[in-house]
């Protein structure tokens, strides 16, 4: 299952603070997509998941400082 | 004047732009070696102060420049140091970080800014000055390292090149693991200025250099010292509130180059957006400018002038001052991230 978690707005490091909490509530193989316009979590997500093993299936700019990444919990 | 001013520019827009490109962080980087027990860019900053303390040997050595460290107030140093690491937590960014994303459209750091600006101004010149002057009359010593230990400048920088080459090789010989990164659209020079990412340790390479050429660059305007935030943008609210030019030095024009590498930066890469924060975000971003401003004030230099560059020209402030800035950042970290955090995961486990 996919959990939206949408960060528009927040800035560094709150995108990746709230991406932690709910991580803490999901099950193994669930994903979490998360909606950021903050520059310098485009370092601080990917970074987060491979240091956690977990897999990214979808990472992408949208728009003008506007990104989405699907970050999935193994 | 004119070779002020385009010097200032260049050497600004260079920063800002590498700052802004390689998402160079100190606020961030300070605050994860607690939050995210993350030390790669403490280890970044060492390579970029030990680039620079490497550089100074060969431009004293040739008699291009003399360092002089002066004197420093300690207890002002250390006071100062930790609230400006309380406030650049609070306001999202160091000086430099906040004037990088101010250039990013960060309605947030426009507000850091103005007060951090303002507060250095105030504690420089204005109303709070007999308060920094009350806190750093009694303590005042002699900064330099050299002087005072006996140890000659060359032998310190070979023990800081020591320490940073064990951290930077432990650090590259941990197994890398795969890391996702965003589809590349562009090729050819436009990818590599405004799409590839780069390592931290690459960055603190470039920002090392800059560092350095400064030191040459800002004696040659006849400002005779290293890069620096705070004092160049307490003279950025001085000359706009009274018109007087004398204000106007290579430090003012570093620090709107910062701010115009960046908005180039960001535009090229399409990561230029007004964003408008929440409440409580405006609020941090108040209190946060104005404890940046006075600590950084009291303590001679923010991020980059006590943390990057007093420290590789082997100056007691620079060395003092940078383990309270650190710890600063981790004492608020505490309090707007890791006691929530706590918090957030432990609710749903007592509702069970």
């Amino acid at each position: 299952m996919v959990y939206e978690l949408g960060t528009v707005g927040m800035v560094c490091p709150f995108p990746l603070i709230e991406a932690q909490k709910k991580m803490e509530t999901l099950d193994i193989g669930d994903a979490l997509k998360i909606d950021f316009d903050c520059t310098q979590a485009t370092e601080a997500l990917p970074n987060w998941a491979a240091e956690n093993n977990y897999n990214v299936t979808e990472f992408e700019q949208l728009d003008d400082a506007s990104w989405t990444i699907t970050i999935e919990k193994v | 004047m004119i070779w002020t001013i385009v010097s200032g520019l260049i050497v600004g827009i260079l920063l800002g732009f590498v700052m802004q490109r390689t998402r160079f962080c100190l606020t961030g980087g300070f605050r994860d070696m607690y939050v995210q027990k993350n030390n790669n860019m403490f280890y970044a900053l060492l390579i970029a102060i030990t680039i620079q303390a490497i550089g100074l040997i060969a431009l004293t050595g040739f008699g291009v420049l003399t360092i002089d460290n002066g004197t420093f107030p300690l207890i002002g140093t250390i006071i100062g140091a930790f609230l400006f690491g309380i406030g650049i937590v609070l306001a999202g960014g160091c000086a430099t970080g906040t004037w990088y994303r101010a250039g990013e459209g960060l309605i947030g750091s426009w507000i850091a800014l103005a007060m951090y600006a303002l507060f250095a101004a105030m504690t420089k010149n204005g109303l709070l000055k007999p308060v920094m002057e009350g806190m750093n009359s009694k303590t005042v010593g002699n900064a330099d390292m050299v002087s005072t230990t006996g140890i000659p400048f060359t032998v310190l920088v070979l023990i800081l090149t020591a320490v940073t080459l064990y951290f930077v090789v432990k650090t590259l010989r941990k197994p890398k693991k795969q890391r996702a990164s965003l589809p590349q659209k562009f090729t050819g020079a436009r990818h590599f200025f405004f799409e590839r990412r780069f390592h931290p340790f690459t960055a603190a390479i470039a920002i090392g250099i800059i560092a350095l050429i400064t030191w040459p660059i800002s004696y040659s305007t006849g400002r005779e010292s290293g890069l620096g935030i705070t004092t160049p943008s307490s003279n950025l609210v001085m000359f706009i509130t009274s018109g007087d030019a004398t204000y106007l030095d290579f430090g003012v024009f570093l620090i709107l180059g910062i701010f115009v590498g960046s908005y180039i930066a960001a535009r090229g890469s399409r990561e230029f957006k007004w964003r408008l924060p929440d409440k409580v975000t405006i609020r941090n971003s108040v209190f946060g400018g104005a404890l940046m401003g006075f600590g950084a004030a009291c303590a001679g230099g923010c991020t980059i002038g006590n943390g990057l560059v007093a420290t590789a020209a082997m100056s007691w402030q620079g060395w003092i001052s940078l383990p309270f800035m650190i710890f600063g950042t981790w004492f608020m970290s505490y309090f707007l991230y890791v006691k929530p955090m706590k918090q957030a995961i432990e609710t749903p486990l007592q509702s069970n």
